[in-house]
Parts: structure tokens; C-alpha cells; sequence
């Protein structure tokens, strides 16, 4: 059954990505696709989270292949686990995103472009989780890269495409040194297969392991945005579309996190990158908090806290108890959840209010109830407040970390609570002068006006040059003054789709659809804590598992050999 | 297993210029850097798949004789996904020479801002500090 | 017990629609639950009960709820303030309050956490509660958003008792992983060694910073911009009490350690006498009472901090007795604000004569306060004074100091309730408002009675403190004894040292406020009100610089450092690392000397690449580097990779030179010869450590490869001789099946760029050409004698364009070319080719019909749209997978299908083929894709520009 089960999240959304390519001029069609396949990936989530929670891990050999000869697919209840949360995200995304599209038509998420890329992305996403392979493991990274990519730059509006730019090249970067790194594995154990490289890598020098170990990490760290790997992330995830920011933000640094733990726990059992992962942890969880502290804008503060978060998985998965792993696990469901959650929510109220920037809103508290409500909610959840599944997450990594008792586990004990600190004085800033300050009330701004000027346009997005130069926007960047009259020539026939894709100015309205998708994942959010019971269970379970990496090697290896 | 002089070298080379392309502030070369680095990559996963042999086809080389055939379906992906890429690559330097008229890597605003702002309370302004906290 | 906290969160949750029906009366009404709750305490009594529902065992927080003497005493105080203040709120906010339903729902829910924090038994669900008050306060606190000065009340009570909180959690985690997660537990046989020391010492710090206490205790005052009954209910009655409940929870176990007793009784102190010697200056009746409140919690933390039955017994009487006259006063404050509009002592005066009950109940309150006999303050100050003369766990001297600070506390206490009584209702009418002034709102008995009452409760406690101290008793007879022999709570000891010593305060404090003039000389002379508010601002801004300066330096928002930093990351980690590893390489020189050969060249292009600026000479170096690979590739045996290389590099070439086209010829932009040094120095090193990483790890290289089972393999279940194919095709389907994903989302991606809001434009036939290309369509056939031309598409172009010799050779090569690619897609299984290889050449045709004939004559080539192809492709590709698991097989499972056919022979069909097709397939669309956008589109684009005078300006930009 599992085996019938497995390939499918992936061959679904691959097949509708084709699908809806074909239907490429029937945008209701499209849309059809999308939901339906979606659905049924969650569907199939979710049954392969029951299954391998009761039977255990299984696995299948693509193609009756031999194993080691052919590529795996495992499912074990780390990678249910991932896959069932990413799969509710995609869903609710996609809603929210069909509902903009309604309303915007082409503007926003072009349908003939976001479907069939957002697709490929999801498949890319379900393959990293269920790949039992390492190169297989790269190949659907570039998946979700490329399709990344070309939803970063959706609209190709200035802002998108520099932080495209920024975006493409660091990506770049780490799957070169993923790549390196999959060729040192095949050079000193001869296979791809990663629960054979666990059984070999053992009988590896130790001095080599550890070169191939910190390569592979170094790529991962990358994708997972760990300090100081980081810095690219809050200059490109806020700018793109509402929907796109939400699922990257949830979802892709995730999936570096995942590659980590299984690096930690299946790679290399040795905990021999203990100490460097620890130091990494706190450094990233303070670093990325107090980046949260000095923005004005909504979504880049999100950003800064995305990146401060990762600090507590990588937290866990050093400490490598299965307190600690399995706090890591909790902690990635709950951030993937909150996170998207939360940048739908800011995607509402950049439509309502026209502005993301601190210094142009206020008053929402008054005048938006319900919107203000479902920011707060998430929002306290991301500050850690008990009972919210952020301080269910954060309080088993305490405990991992005291259980642990190291002077650098204390050390991360520290930073965590103080990052959960710095976090909630974030969003608490947040929620006093979007929500609490009267919009009429004028804004303290230090410096000089040519300072307020810029702060104002570094609030409002950037609009798109070519916008600038026809309709005039205030706000055009000093550069586009520059070859502006010329630009405008060359864009006349761009701009106007360009400047449409732009963030608009001033309020937007919100179909039924957005409202649904955001109350429906700040919903499932606060069921992570009603449910918090059988949830933290599985997580104990799964990181039991990943303490004994025979656990997956036998799945793997024996099974399929029943297969072969 | 003893290693190909010529191919450390080769990797040597290619890595060090494409890093060098990479770090430039033209779009143009920052592709070229990674077309020379990936170059660099696939040779280094030929390096590690052993000696050179008889193209891995059956009947036309005996089996001992083949050269790894995996490492060459890897490098072949890798390939093609750069070709992939590459091409998207071109098309956003296309898109940044639309918009701004010129192909260079820009700072980030917002980033630029924060710093400005910076720069201005350590010269200036209790009053930061109250907004900051209401 | 946990029935009655659900039961008002769930009233917290219809508050607001109850609001919307009832107005303000909700409020009262919403009373009835605290009211019905006070009543089954009262029913129940202190008698001993636990309620035990699990929740996440993992993390050991479970719904486990305790009933004791303490917190039965806890809870009664909360539900019946809980319900008076309600009702009282009933009538003190305005029937249009702005946000009444917000401000009802979190009361409401605030009841409901604080009976759960009294009652919680579990440590992780105590701090669960605990920090729920926290956030309805921050909220109630705000309640008035407009004001700027609430806002940062709110935010400044956040901040300082979360910061509180998160030290106390740490505290719990770590008692719960030494000792216990339940409270009693813990306390009945507490763990010990240093990190315990540590972690009670972190939870009193909790307790603290939540009970005000010096340092932290700012945050108090600022909060009084909450609705005055707020403030009554949360900022004396209730939330306050939360630190001082808890320290009393955890003495009976923790008081002997570490420096519980000298953190707790010096900060105890040091606030009881500095809130006393500040509100005793204040003019504003209700920062009156909350330095006061700072006080009486300090003295409380010391009384239930010592750690002996005397003082339990002394800390609870006195609890008691501030819950009431505390909230009383708070009560009367908002009946004088609502009445007259003012809280401030200089504008109020003569209020008494006009309103004698008010003046009555606040009189009667303050006696209270101040502790005068026959109050429960006075039971519960002899009661310290007794403890406090008898210092048992105390040295003498430390002994003897905390009395005298006492006696000097309660002495500021006396003389501040008198300035109280006199400030509200004493002087006379200001003559500029005759006596009952219209200023006078009617006072509703609904806002005096909740006073009355709590009045008449302090009263009442004092008097009959036998009859009611029986929970009291029970919970202090968990402490040892201070001193022989059983002290009991009673209005009357006799003359004990204790009583004078009572008196002698009550006199001091009484002269104190007579001669109050001196006395405020004094304290102006003295000072002694360090302003803690300023402290906490500059922590603040502090903070706001350092994640500002953080930022700054980490965030720069340059791509080129965020490289470097990575790159620098490689080069000290695995760099090290491989220090560590290094042994002596065993290196060949080459498989054979050609490869050194090709290397050089290969090299020379690459640096050669580096150094140059003319944009399509580096691109072509890069190039030739490539097709050197591709050599190399050959020389290693590896023809498909080869070949591939060869048509990728191609390809890749075609695109560069597409978008060149747009971009000036060489790269203006320099950089400083120290930025170029400076790359030097991260590129080279980064280029070292590649290869000696590669070296490395060849060297440690023993166990053989999977890889040498492929070769029988492919050809006894791949059914092809071609190994890599094989293996791309079936053996590694999975990861090809993805690649290809990647050339469709690539290629969509390059349309959007070019297209933005669509994926792709139409084909353009020369049959609907733009009415100039079609103009110049005409002229070109008509001035042409001989029929025809070699291209249609191309007639469209200018004639300066066109060169005949190339249409000449594509109208040749073209269909042979098409033929080619077909070859190798089917010949691939078993020869070098195949879909990858296939596609490239296919496209590559159609890039010659683009060069030769412009985008017309591409549209002819390919008059179907790129989509299709892509979608097409990967259809095939994947549903051969999804046909495998329909087929009863596993998912990409390839089936060899054998048969003959008349003429040609045996036929050998592989399933794999099919997948093989897509693939080519989605190779042909991405090139297709591509010229389509950046060829074909761009061309369209400037020509419009061109047809339009406008586009002079163009020149500029473009060539």
C-alpha cells in the first residue's frame, strides 16, 4: 500500500505542472488542476503519516531496481511528518493565491505562469522529503530552486528582479557545493544511496568524514538560511507576491533544515559537528532576532524572525538527544504553519491599508477587528506565548538543553529565551503602531526630511521603474532617474504589465478565498496546540527513530532487497 | 585510488577564475563565473569516478574496461539543469537592462536604510527610543 | 476546578456579542461568573483536591490542577474582586466606551487565567498561565491605544514581565528536570545542587519582576493608564499578587537555599520603603495608590519570603488585607474620577461635605491601609512585628534591621493613607466652584457599593480573623515555627512589645502627616527617587542602537560580501578540516597526455575570460573553455557526455548572444585594484581547497561502487546497451523525470520575464504580421521576378538583414538536421544519444530557421505554441511512471515489448522510450521557449519602437 502511496506526491503535481501547461489559455481549467492536485497530495500525506505511523518506515525501489543500483523512495515519519505539514501549507497557499489571481486577474500571479511552476515547486518540495537518494536529494532541490526562482520574480518588477539576482546566485553557490559534496560521498563510499553511505561512511577515515560532513552542512546551511549563511534571505523573500513570500518563508529554508537532520542523524551518526552547530544556533537564533528589532517594514521583520527561528531547530538537532530532535521537529511544524500563516495575514493587510512599512500604518485595531484578531493570534504564537505551539516547540528544546547540561547547551538555553524575547518585542512593535497607533497620529522619525522621504519609500515597495517613468510615481528610485526617459522608451510596451504586477499603492480589496485560506491556516496553527498530545507524540516517536539510524537502514536495505 | 594530476589542476583553475567571475558586480560575468565553476564541479565528479576507459556501451567495450557510467548520468543532469538555468539567468539580465538600463548586481534598499537610519540616532534623537517601545 | 476557568474563557469569548446586545450591562452581568465560581469555593472550602487531565506528557504539561489552603485563599480573593470590579466597571465606563467589547472579553478571559494560575499544579501550566496575564494586561493596559502614554505602558509591562517570565521558565524546566513539574511535589522534597541554586533563584526573579519589586517595579505606576477598576482588579488585587503567591508557594521548600532569603528580604525592603517614600509625594491619586501598592507587595514577598510560620501566617493575614482596602481605594479613586473628572490633589478639595458616603467609604479603606486597630492590616502587622522580634531563621542583626525598616515602611504607609483621605475628600471646595458643582457626575450606588463592600471586608477580617483564619493557619503550619510556643492571628495579645511597637508607628506616621510640610522639605532635600523609568528607556533605545549596528554590519545588502562571506565560511571550515586530513596524495600524472593538452587550453580561455571586458569575446572564451570540457569528457570515455556538453555549450551560446544583443559590448563598470585583490585572495584559495578536497577524498576512496552492476544490468532489464542512457532513462528515471521539471519551469520562467503577464505569445505567421513587416513582405516579392524565396518568413525582414547564402543552407540543412535529432533519440539505448542529445540538435534547427529568417520564419518552423511541447513532454514522462503503478508494476518500471514487423525484423520496443520522447520533447520546447522570448519577442518590440518616431531615443540604449 505504502508503496503504491509513495511516489505519488510527487508524480501528481508533476503530471498537473503538464496538464495545466497544455491548458495553457483556459485559466479557470488551470486553476481546476491545481486544487485537484494539490488535494490529492494532501490526501495521499496524509494517509502515508497514518500508515508509517503505525507500520513503521518503508521503502520502494524505483523502477524493481536493486537497491543501492536504483533510487529509493523512504518513507519514514520524519519524512510523513514534513510531507503531511508542507502539503496543508501548498494547499492553503494556493487558495489564497487562486482568490488573488480572481481578483487581480493576470496582475499579481499570471495563472498561465504560477500554476504550472507552483506545481513543480510542490513536487520538488514532496521529493527532497521522500528521496531516499543524495544526488536524488540535489535534483529535487534544483527543482524547487528553478521553480523558485521564477516565482521570486513573478511580475518582474525592479525590486523582484534584483532580489532574483541576489536570490539565483547564492542558490547557485550552495547546490555547487551540494554537488562537491555528493561527489566526495561517491568517491569514498561508491554509493548514492544514503542509507548505504550510513552503513559505509563508518568505515571512512574520520579526518576525511569530517571535510565531506562540513561541505555538505555548508551547502544545507545555506538553503536552511543559518547564520552566517543567511544574509540573502530578508533581501529576497519580502519582496515577492503575498502568496509566494508565505510558502517560501514556510516552507523552503525548511527544507535545508530537514536535509540537516538527516546529514545529523543518518549521514553521519558521530555527533562530531556538535559544537559547531551549537555555536551556529545561537548565533543565528540573536543575530536574526535583533535584525528583527531594527526593521519598519512587516515582511522583512518576518523575514529576520524566519531566520532567527531556524536557530532553534538547529538547536535541537545539535543537541541531538531525542528530547532535543524531537523538539527541532515540533518546532519545524510549528514554524512552517506560523510563518506562512502570518505572511498570508500581512498579505490581507497590505491589501487593505496599501503598505507593509510601520511608519505609513495604523489604527488597524479600530478599523480592520477581525484582520487585527488574525494577526494576533499568530503572531503572540510566534513570540512564544504558552500555550501556542511556538512555546510547546521552544519549551522541549529548554528542557533538551537542560537535560543536555553542557555549558553550551546552557548557552542556547539563553539565547533561546532571550530570542523569544526579542521576538515578541518585535511583533509587540508591530502590533502597537500598525494596530494601536492612531493613523493620524504622525510618526517619530529620526533625521531630517530627505530621511523621511526615503523611509516612506523604503516602506511603500519600490515601484517598478518603468511605473516610475510613466504614470510618475513620487516614489521611483533615485537610479531610475538616471536613464529614465531612455527606459521608459524601451518599456513602453512592458510597462504597463510591469507596473501592474508592481504592489499597488493605496487599498486593494480581498476576496472570500484570501480570508479563508489565512483563517484557515492560523486555525490549523492553534489546532497544533489543542492536538498538541498526539502531535508531540509523533514527533517523540520520529526522533526516537532518527537516535537509531539502523532504524531507517533496515528499512531501507532489507525491504527493498524483499522488493528487488 | 590515485588521483588525475591533470583533472586537480583543471578544478583548481576553473573553481578560482569562476569565483573570481562570481563576485563581480556585472551580471554578465557573474554568469560566466558560474558557468566556468559548474565546468569546474562537473570535472571534479569525472576526477573522483576513476580512470579513463572504453565509452560504457555493451558490445562496443568489455565490462572491466567501461569507464563509471554513473558519475557521466550525474554530470549529464548537472549539465542540463545548469543549461536551464543559465538561460533563466540571461533572461533576468535582460529584464534588470530593461528596467534600470544598466546589468549590475544593485545593494539592497531597505538593508541601505536600516543602516542610514543607524547612522542618524547615533547622532540623534531620544525620541527613537520611546517610539521604539510604544 | 477546571470547569470553572474553561467556564470564563468560554464567557470571555461571548463577551463581546453579549456587548453587542447588552451595552456595558454585560459587564455585570458577565459577574454572575466569577460570583458563581466565589460561591463553590466557598461550598467546597479549603479542603485539598487535584484534578488531572494529560495533554502532551512529552513535554510533561499536563492539565493538572491543585486545591489547597493557599490557593483556595487565592482564588476566593480573585473571584470576588473579579466580581465586584466587574460590576463596578458596569457603571464606570461610559455607555459608547470606545472598544467595550475588546475591554469585557479580556476581563473576562483575564478571571479566567488568574483562577487558573492560583490553581495550577503543574509548573510548565503555571507559567502558561502566568504569561497569559501577562498579554491581557499588555492588552487592558493599552486599553486606550490612542494614548501614546498607554502604549508604551503596555509595551514597558510586556517587556519587563516577560523578561521576567522566560528567566522564571528556565527556572521551572530546570527544577522540572532535577526534581519535579508539580508544584507539590517539588516543594515536598525539593532537589538540590548548583544548578538548583541557579534555578530558584531565576523563578524568584520571575516572581519578582511580576510583583514590581525593585528594580523592576516602574512598569506598576506607568500601568495606572489602565481603566481605574483595571487597575484595581489587575494592579493590586490580582496579577500583582501572582509573584507574591508564588514565592509562598515555593518557601515552605526553597527558602534555606542558595539566596533565596537575602535576594528576597533585601529587595523586599529596599521596596517597601522606597514606594512608601514615593507615593507619598504624589499628587495624583492613584500613582498615590500604586507606589503604595509597590510597597505593600514588597513588605508581602518579605513576609511570605522568610520562610517561618509567624511571618506565613503575618504575609497572608496582610495578602488579605491589601486585596481589599487596596481594591476599595483603587474603587473609590474611580468613583471621585468619574464624579468629578479629576484624580489630582490640587484640584480636588471639599468632595467630603458634597459626597460623605464616598467620604465614608474611602475613609474607612484608608484606615485600613494605614493599619490602625481594629483592621486586618493592624492583626497582620503585630503578627510581623511578632515574627520579625523573634528571628529564628534570621541572624539578630539582619533581625533587627528588617524590623526597623518595617516600622519605618508601615510608619510612611500611615502618613501616606492620611494624605490619601485628605487629598480626596479634605480642604474645601475650591471657591471657584460652589459646593455640589455641576462638575459632579451623580455617583450610581452601583460604582460605591463593590467599595462598600471591600471596605466593610477589611473591616470585617480584622475582627473576626479567629473565625476566618483556619486556611491561613493550615498553610503556615507547613513552615517551621520562628520561636516556641504557637503564635495565633488576634486582634488582642496583651500588651506584647509588638502592640507598643504597632502604636508607636501609627503615632510617628500620624505626626508625620501633620507636619507634612516639614516632611516634604525634607524628602526634596533627601531626593531618593531614582528614576528606574529612565533606566529602562535607555535599556531600550541601547537595545533598538544594537540591532541596529547588528544589522548594519551583517545586513549590507551587497550580493558580492554575501558571497564572500559564504566562500570565507568554506575556506576556514572544510579548510581546516582538510588541514587535518591531509596525507600524502597518491596523483598520476594523466590517463593520457592529450588530456594535459586540452587542459592548458581550457585554462588559457578561462583566464583569458577573466581578464577581458569585451562582453561577447569573454562570452566565446567561456565557450571554447566548455567545448574543451566536452573534449575531455570524450577522451574519458564518456561519449554521451560529450556530445551533450557540446550541443549544451551551443545552445547556452545561442541564448547569451540573444541577449547581448540588448547590452553595450563591453562591461563598462570597474572595480578598485584592492577589490580585485581582494577577490584574488578568496578565489584562489577556494580553487586550492576544491581540489585538494577532491584529492582527498579520492584517497580515502576503498569500497567499490554500485555502479559496476549497471553494465549487465542495463542490458538485462534496461534492454539497452547504452549504459548512461540506460541508466538516465530507467535505472536513474527518477532524477531525470525531475530534471526535465527543470527545463519546464526554466523555460516558463524565461517567457515570463519577457512576456510578464503570460506565459507566451503567439506564433507569429507571416500571415498576420505587423502591417509594416507585411508592407515590406509585398515590396520584397513584388520587386522579386523569380517565384518565391527560400524562406517565407524571411521576406519580412529589411533587405539589410537578409543574407541568402544562410537562407540558402538552412532551406538545405534544416529537414536533415530534424532528422538527425530523431536519430539519436531512438538510436540513444544503444548508442551515444538520446532524448537530451536529441532535443539539443532539434533546437539547435530551429535556432538556424530563426538566424536565417527572422521571428516569422521561426513562426513557421514552430507554428505550435512552446506550452505545449513543455506540458506535453512532461505528460509522457511522468504518466509513463504513473501507467507503471497502474500497469500493476512499480513506478517507472521499464517493460520490454518484442515483435516482428514484415519488412524490417525484429522490432525491440522499450517502455523507456516513451520517457525517452518527453524528454526530447521538453528539450525542443525550452529552446523554442527561448527564441520565441528572447528572440522573437525582443525583435517585435524594437520594431515597434522603430515604426514609432520615438524610437530614435532607442539607439542609445540598445546598440
Amino acid at each position: 500500500m505504502v508503496s503504491v502511496l509513495l511516489p505519488l506526491p510527487v508524480l501528481i503535481p508533476l503530471v498537473g505542472a503538464g496538464v495545466a501547461l497544455v491548458l495553457g489559455r483556459r485559466p479557470k481549467a488551470q486553476r481546476l488542476v491545481s486544487l485537484v492536485s494539490l488535494t490529492a497530495v494532501l490526501a495521499t500525506a496524509v494517509a502515508l503519516l497514518v500508515l508509517v505511523d503505525r507500520e513503521g518506515p518503508s521503502s520502494l525501489e524505483v523502477g524493481r531496481w536493486p537497491v543501492g543500483i536504483g533510487i529509493s523512495l523512504v518513507a519514514d515519519r520524519l519524512s510523513v511528518l514534513m510531507l503531511t505539514v508542507s502539503a496543508t501549507v501548498t494547499l492553503g497557499v494556493l487558495v489564497y493565491a487562486v482568490g488573488e489571481g480572481i481578483i487581480d486577474g493576470a496582475r499579481g500571479t499570471p495563472v498561465s505562469i504560477f500554476h504550472p511552476t507552483y506545481l513543480v515547486l510542490t513536487a520538488g518540495v514532496s521529493n527532497a522529503f521522500l528521496t531516499g537518494d543524495l544526488f536524488n536529494l540535489y535534483v529535487g532541490f534544483e527543482v524547487l530552486l528553478a521553480a523558485s526562482y521564477v516565482l521570486l520574480t513573478l511580475g518582474g518588477t525592479a525590486a523582484r528582479v534584483r532580489a532574483g539576482i541576489t536570490y539565483v546566485v547564492v542558490s547557485l553557490i550552495s547546490s555547487f557545493f551540494f554537488l562537491v559534496g555528493i561527489a566526495l560521498v561517491y568517491a569514498t563510499t561508491g554509493t548514492l544511496n544514503m542509507a548505504q553511505i550510513s552503513v559505509r561512511m563508518a568505515e571512512v577515515p574520520l579526518e576525511v568524514q569530517t571535510v565531506v560532513h562540513l561541505v555538505l552542512l555548508i551547502a544545507f546551511g545555506i538553503k536552511a538560511a543559518i547564520f552566517p549563511l543567511s544574509a540573502w534571505l530578508p533581501d529576497s523573500y519580502p519582496t515577492a507576491a503575498a502568496p509566494v513570500t508565505a510558502v517560501f518563508a514556510g516552507l523552503l529554508t525548511k527544507v535545508g533544515v530537514y536535509a540537516i537532520i538527516r546529514t545529523e542523524t543518518l549521514l553521519f551518526t558521530d555527533s562530531s559537528m556538535r559544537t559547531v552547530l551549537l555555536v551556529a544556533a545561537v548565533l543565528t537564533m540573536v543575530v536574526g532576532a535583533l535584525g528583527a528589532v531594527a526593521q519598519s517594514d512587516i515582511k522583512r521583520l518576518l523575514s529576520f524572525t524566519l531566520v532567527s527561528h531556524i536557530g532553534y531547530m538547529v538547536f535541537g538537532i545539535a543537541l541531538g538527544s531525542q528530547q532535543g530532535v524531537a523538539g527541532a521537529l515540533f518546532y519545524v511544524a510549528h514554524h512552517i504553519l506560523i510563518q506562512t500563516a502570518l505572511f498570508l495575514v500581512v498579505g490581507l493587510v497590505e491589501r487593505r491599508a496599501g503598505s507593509t512599512s510601520l511608519y505609513r500604518l495604523g489604527g488597524l485595531a479600530a478599523t480592520a477587528p477581525l484582520l487585527s484578531l488574525l494577526f494576533f493570534v499568530p503572531a503572540m504564537n510566534l513570540g512564544g506565548i504558552p500555550p501556542l505551539s511556538g512555546f510547546i516547540g521552544k519549551a522541549s528544546l529548554l528542557q533538551a538543553g537542560v537535560q543536555d547540561g553542557g555549558p553550551l547547551a546552557w548557552l542556547g538555553v539563553g539565547a533561546g529565551v532571550l530570542t523569544s524575547l526579542l521576538t515578541l518585542y518585535a511583533v509587540a512593535k508591530v502590533w502597537n503602531r500598525a494596530f494601536w497607533r492612531p493613523a493620524d497620529e504622525k510618526p517619530v522619525v529620526p533625521g531630517d526630511t530627505d530621511v523621511v522621504d526615503r523611509l516612506d519609500r523604503a516602506g511603500a515597495h519600490e515601484p517598478d521603474v518603468a511605473t516610475a517613468v510613466t504614470i510618475g510615481t513620487p516614489g521611483a528610485a533615485d537610479r531610475a532617474a538616471a536613464g529614465a526617459t531612455i527606459t521608459a522608451a524601451v518599456t513602453t510596451p512592458v510597462a504597463d504589465e510591469g507596473d501592474a504586477s508592481a504592489p499597488q499603492e493605496g487599498p486593494q480589496p480581498a476576496s472570500r478565498a484570501m480570508w479563508g485560506a489565512a483563517l484557515g491556516l492560523v486555525s490549523v496553527t492553534l489546532a497544533l496546540t489543542v492536538a498538541a498530545g498526539p502531535i508531540t507524540r509523533v514527533a517523540a516517536t520520529a526522533a526516537e527513530n532518527l537516535t537509531r539510524p539502523e532504524v531507517y537502514v533496515v528499512a531501507v536495505l532489507v525491504t527493498g532487497e524483499e522488493q528487488g | 585510488m590515485s588521483a588525475n594530476a591533470v583533472y586537480l589542476v583543471l578544478i583548481a583553475a576553473l573553481f578560482s577564475t569562476g569565483v573570481y567571475l562570481v563576485l563581480d558586480r556585472s551580471l554578465t560575468r557573474v554568469l560566466l563565473g558560474v558557468l566556468l565553476i559548474s565546468n569546474g564541479v562537473n570535472v571534479l565528479i569525472l576526477a573522483v569516478s576513476g580512470p579513463a576507459g572504453g565509452p560504457p556501451i555493451v558490445g562496443v567495450t568489455p565490462f572491466e574496461d567501461m569507464s563509471d557510467p554513473l558519475p557521466q548520468a550525474l554530470i549529464l543532469t548537472a549539465i542540463v539543469i545548469t543549461l536551464g538555468v543559465a538561460s533563466f539567468f540571461l533572461a533576468l539580465t535582460y529584464r534588470s537592462w530593461v528596467l534600470d538600463s544598466r546589468e549590475d548586481v544593485l545593494d539592497d534598499d531597505e538593508d541601505v536604510r536600516v543602516a542610514t537610519q543607524q547612522r542618524l540616532e547615533d547622532s540623534d534623537s531620544d525620541v527613537y527610543g520611546q517610539e521604539g517601545t510604544g | 476546578m477546571i470547569a470553572l476557568v474553561a467556564a470564563h474563557l468560554l464567557a470571555a469569548c461571548v463577551a463581546p456579542l453579549l456587548v453587542r446586545r447588552l451595552g456595558r450591562d454585560a459587564l455585570a452581568v458577565l459577574g454572575l461568573v466569577p460570583a458563581a465560581s466565589l460561591v463553590w469555593l466557598l461550598v467546597q472550602g479549603p479542603a485539598e483536591r487535584v484534578e488531572r487531565v494529560t495533554w502532551m506528557p512529552e513535554i510533561h504539561l499536563d492539565l493538572v490542577l491543585r486545591l489547597d489552603a493557599l490557593s483556595w485563599l487565592m482564588a476566593v480573593v480573585v473571584c470576588a474582586i473579579g466580581t465586584l470590579v466587574l460590576v463596578h466597571t458596569s457603571r464606570y465606563l461610559d455607555r459608547d466606551h470606545r472598544g467595550l467589547q475588546s475591554l469585557t472579553g479580556n476581563l473576562m478571559a483575564f478571571t479566567g487565567v488568574m483562577l487558573g494560575l492560583v490553581l495550577a499544579e503543574n509548573t510548565l501550566l503555571l507559567f502558561v498561565f502566568w504569561e497569559l496575564t501577562t498579554i491581557f494586561s499588555y492588552l487592558l493596559i493599552g486599553e486606550d491605544s490612542r494614548r501614546k502614554a498607554s502604549r508604551r505602558a503596555a509595551m514597558q509591562a510586556l517587556v519587563v514581565t516577560t523578561a521576567g517570565g522566560l528567566a522564571m521558565l528556565v527556572g521551572l524546566v530546570a527544577l522540572g528536570e532535577t526534581g519535579s513539574y508539580e508544584l507539590s511535589a517539588l516543594v515536598a522534597d525539593p532537589p538540590s545542587g548548583r544548578v538548583v541554586d541557579v534555578a530558584v533563584l531565576l523563578v524568584v526573579i520571575g516572581a519578582l519582576s511580576k510583583s514590581a519589586l525593585f528594580p523592576l517595579h516602574f512598569w506598576l505606576p506607568a500601568a495606572m493608564a489602565a481603566p481605574t477598576p483595571i487597575s484595581a482588579f489587575l494592579h493590586a488585587a490580582a496579577m500583582v499578587k501572582a509573584g507574591v503567591y508564588l514565592v509562598a508557594r515555593l518557601a515552605p521548600g526553597f527558602a534555606d537555599v542558595g539566596l533565596w532569603r537575602p535576594v528576597v528580604i533585601s529587595l523586599g525592603l529596599t521596596t517597601l520603603v522606597l514606594g512608601a517614600w514615593r507615593a507619598l509625594r504624589q499628587t495624583d491619586l492613584k500613582l498615590l495608590l500604586a507606589f503604595g501598592t509597590v510597597s505593600q507587595l514588597g513588605f508581602l514577598v518579605v513576609l511570605v519570603g522568610l520562610g517561618t510560620r509567624e511571618a506565613m501566617l503575618a504575609g497572608l493575614a496582610m495578602l488579605l488585607a491589601h486585596a481589599t482596602f487596596k481594591a476599595a481605594l483603587f474603587l473609590v479613586v474611580g468613583a471621585v474620577d468619574h464624579t468629578t473628572g479629576t484624580r489630582d490633589i490640587r484640584e480636588l478639595g471639599g468632595l467630603g461635605r458634597r459626597k460623605p458616603v464616598l467620604l465614608v467609604v474611602g475613609a474607612t479603606a484608608a484606615a485600613g491601609m494605614a493599619g490602625l486597630p481594629p483592621f486586618a492590616a493592624f492583626v497582620g502587622k503585630e503578627a510581623a512585628y511578632e515574627a520579625l522580634l523573634h528571628p529564628g531563621v534570621l541572624s539578630p542583626l539582619a533581625a533587627g534591621v528588617a524590623l526597623a525598616v518595617t516600622a519605618l515602611g508601615s510608619g510612611l504607609t500611615v502618613a501616606y493613607s492620611a494624605r490619601f483621605v485628605w487629598g480626596a475628600f479634605g480642604g474645601r471646595t475650591p471657591a471657584d466652584a460652589p459646593a455640589d458643582a455641576p462638575a459632579d457626575h451623580a455617583l450610581s450606588p452601583v460604582l460605591l457599593v463593590p467599595a462598600a463592600v471591600l471596605a466593610a471586608a477589611t473591616l470585617a477580617i480584622g475582627l473576626l480573623i479567629p473565625l476566618l483564619d483556619g486556611p491561613v493557619v493550615a498553610y503556615a503550619d507547613l513552615l517551621p515555627a520562628g520561636y516556641e510556643g504557637t503564635y495565633e492571628l488576634a486582634l488582642w495579645h496583651g500588651f506584647s512589645p509588638a502592640l507598643w511597637l504597632s502604636l508607636t508607628v501609627i503615632a510617628l506616621g500620624l505626626l508625620a502627616f501633620v507636619r507634612r510640610d516639614a516632611v516634604g522639605r525634607f524628602q526634596e532635600r533627601v531626593g531618593g527617587h531614582g528614576d528606574a523609568d529612565l533606566t529602562y528607556r535607555r535599556t531600550m533605545r541601547g537595545l533598538d542602537r544594537l540591532a541596529g549596528a547588528v544589522t548594519a554590519a551583517t545586513q549590507t545588502g551587497s550580493l558580492p560580501r554575501y558571497l564572500t562571506v559564504i566562500l570565507l565560511v568554506v575556506l576556514v571550515l572544510p579548510g581546516a578540516a582538510l588541514a587535518g586530513a591531509f596525507r600524502s596524495w597518491d596523483v598520476r600524472a594523466w590517463d593520457t597526455p592529450l588530456q594535459a593538452v586540452v587542459a592548458v587550453g581550457i585554462i588559457a580561455c578561462a583566464v583569458a575570460a577573466v581578464r577581458i571586458r569585451q562582453r561577447l569575446a569573454a562570452v566565446v572564451l567561456v565557450g571554447v573553455s566548455g567545448y574543451g570540457i566536452g573534449i575531455l569528457f570524450a577522451l574519458h570515455g564518456a561519449p554521451d557526455l560529450a556530445l551533450t556538453q557540446f550541443l549544451a555549450e551551443s545552445v547556452t551560446l545561442v541564448v547569451f548572444v540573444l541577449v547581448l544583443r540588448r547590452l553595450p559590448k563591453t562591461i563598462t563598470q570597474r572595480h578598485s585594484t584592492g577589490r580585485r585583490l581582494a577577490r584574488m585572495a578568496v578565489a584562489i584559495p577556494v580553487g586550492l581547497l576544491m581540489a585538494g578536497v577532491a584529492a582527498t577524498a579520492i584517497g580515502a576512496g576503498t569500497q567499490d561502487s554500485v555502479s559496476e552492476e549497471f553494465p549487465a544490468g542495463a542490458y538485462d532489464f534496461g534492454g539497452g546497451a547504452n549504459v548512461v542512457n540506460v541508466t538516465l532513462v530507467d535505472i536513474r528515471a527518477w532524477d531525470t523525470m525531475l530534471e526535465v521539471s527543470v527545463l519546464v519551469v526554466a523555460a516558463t520562467g524565461v517567457a515570463s520575464l519577457v512576456f510578464i503577464d503570460r506565459r507566451t505569445g503567439t506564433p507569429q505567421h507571416s500571415g498576420h504580421a505587423s502591417a509594416a513587416d507585411a508592407e515590406r513582405g509585398r515590396r520584397v516579392r513584388a520587386d522579386r521576378s523569380e517565384s518565391g524565396s527560400w524562406l517565407r518568413g524571411s521576406e519580412m525582414l529589411p533587405r539589410a538583414e537578409r543574407s541568402v547564402v544562410l537562407e540558402v543552407i538552412t532551406r538545405l540543412l534544416f529537414h536533415p538536421i530534424v532528422l538527425v535529432s530523431l536519430y539519436l533519440l531512438f538510436a540513444g539505448h544503444n548508442a551515444p544519444g538520446g532524448g537530451f542529445a536529441g532535443g539539443l540538435v532539434a533546437g539547435l534547427a530551429l535556432v538556424l530557421r530563426y538566424l536565417a529568417g527572422g521571428r516569422y520564419e521561426l513562426g513557421e518552423a514552430a507554428p505550435l505554441d512552446a506550452g505545449l511541447l513543455l506540458g506535453g513532454g512532461l505528460v509522457l514522462a511522468g504518466g509513463t511512471g504513473v501507467l507503471g503503478l497502474l500497469g500493476g508494476a512499480d513506478v517507472l518500471q521499464t517493460a520490454i515489448v518484442e515483435f516482428a514487423m514484415p519488412v524490417y525484423g525484429d522490432v525491440k520496443l522499450v517502455t523507456s522510450l516513451f520517457f525517452d520522447i518527453g524528454v526530447y520533447l521538453i528539450v525542443v520546447g525550452l529552446v523554442l521557449d527561448v527564441l520565441r522570448s528572447l528572440g522573437a519577442e525582443l525583435d517585435r518590440k524594437e520594431a515597434e519602437l522603430q515604426d514609432d518616431p520615438s524610437g530614435a531615443r532607442l539607439q542609445g540604449v540598445t546598440s
